[in-house]
């Protein structure tokens, strides 16, 4: 029999509330309080999540982001800085013992970035895993990714690119050089792609989030059922906006 | 002296690294590991940084250390490794 697992459609949230649900869901799978689950979901305002291990001061341009009403936080996840605007986001999670989930990191990664691949091709789109935690199309970047392990659980997340304002991305993120900004503006654009270039029109979040859907299906062999989030992932989500990522200690850390 | 180092890995990850260190004794007074890579558990990088202070910025005595660092607590970096970590750090030196 196929095992089901939750899908939670949680819309808009702020970057706070959004880190805060993905490590709800974790601390509430790892205490047995909800099956495995895939969630996808966007961002409002736009934000810009930084890795673990990145500093915010030097990655972001916080008088700018407060100028155009842009979000910040630090992600629990290692990886680099990501602007989310127009995008779907998902993550996964799922304990490190289930029978599915690779025991090594690098593995696993692999597999999770495989369900987003045949989410693509649910789209006729073909993509390819770019190791450690890209997956391109025709060598472009449309989605990065993010893993966890913590209280023997996994948590991946990552981005699968709608439509890119490479620009407007730029003018919130810090680059090493000023003086090379115009080149460096020039070769993201050339590297990264999003569903709207690929495909030359506009595809809706829920088509996206239905072939995605399939795309974790598929490869992990279960049914996903949607599922509501419960009291206690809204409690320990409240607790983690107030005592970590709405949190200056937190976001400013390193 | 204060040196801040950007240091490309191979493979393409990008360490940025904040270092404070005496410049008779070449001992690290503190230091700041950052960047776009992976590890695990996370909050290893920080007990990481605290065994380096103190450390002279030297190639074997870093590489020994962070090795030693990595295989005594278990740790796993993706993206970067020990030898990445020390020519990234002797940069300082450049």
């Amino acid at each position: 029999m196929t095992e089901t697992w939750r899908l939670l459609l949680t819309g808009d949230h702020s970057a706070k509330e959004n880190m805060a649900i993905d490590k709800a869901i974790l601390v509430a799978h790892s205490k047995g309080l909800v099956p495995p689950t895939v969630r996808f979901y966007r961002w409002r305002p736009s934000a810009i999540s930084i890795g673990y291990f990145q500093r915010l001061s030097e990655e972001v341009d916080l008088a700018s982001c407060d100028a155009h009403g842009i979000d910040y936080v630090r992600r629990i996840t290692g990886g680099g800085a990501v602007f989310h605007e127009d995008e779907l986001t998902y993550s996964i999670v799922v304990s490190e013992s289930h029978p599915s989930i690779p025991k090594h990191i690098l593995e696993s990664y692999g597999l999770i970035c495989q369900a987003i691949i045949e989410g693509f091709s649910v789209l006729n789109i073909p993509s390819d895993y770019a190791p450690i935690n890209d997956i391109l199309v025709k060598g472009k970047k449309i989605s990065g990714n993010a893993q966890t392990r913590k209280l023997r659980t996994v948590l991946q997340h990552g981005t699968i690119l709608m439509d890119v304002d490479v620009d407007k991305m730029f003018s919130v993120l810090k680059v090493p050089n000023e003086k090379i900004k115009d080149k460096l503006i020039t070769n993201v654009k050339e590297r990264v792609t999003s569903l709207r270039h690929v495909k030359g029109e506009h595809i809706s979040f829920d088509t996206v989030a239905d072939a995605m859907k399939q795309g974790f299906e598929r490869t992990f062999n279960v049914t996903l059922e949607e599922g509501v989030i419960t009291e206690d992932e809204l409690q320990l989500s409240e607790g983690f906006v107030k005592d970590c990522f709405g949190n200056d200690s937190w976001n400013h850390m390193r | 002296m204060e040196k801040q180092i950007v240091y490309k890995v191979p493979g393409g990850k990008l360490l940025k690294i904040s270092l404070s260190f005496d410049e008779t004794t070449h001992k690290i007074k503190d230091i700041m590991i950052s960047g776009d890579f992976f590890a695990y558990p996370e909050e290893s990088i920080e007990d990481l940084e605290q065994v380096l202070k103190e450390k002279v910025l030297d190639a074997k005595e870093l590489q020994d250390v962070i090795g030693s660092f990595i295989k005594d607590h278990d740790v796993e970096f993706i993206g970067v490794d020990a030898s990445t970590l020390t020519d990234a750090i002797l940069e300082a030196l450049a």
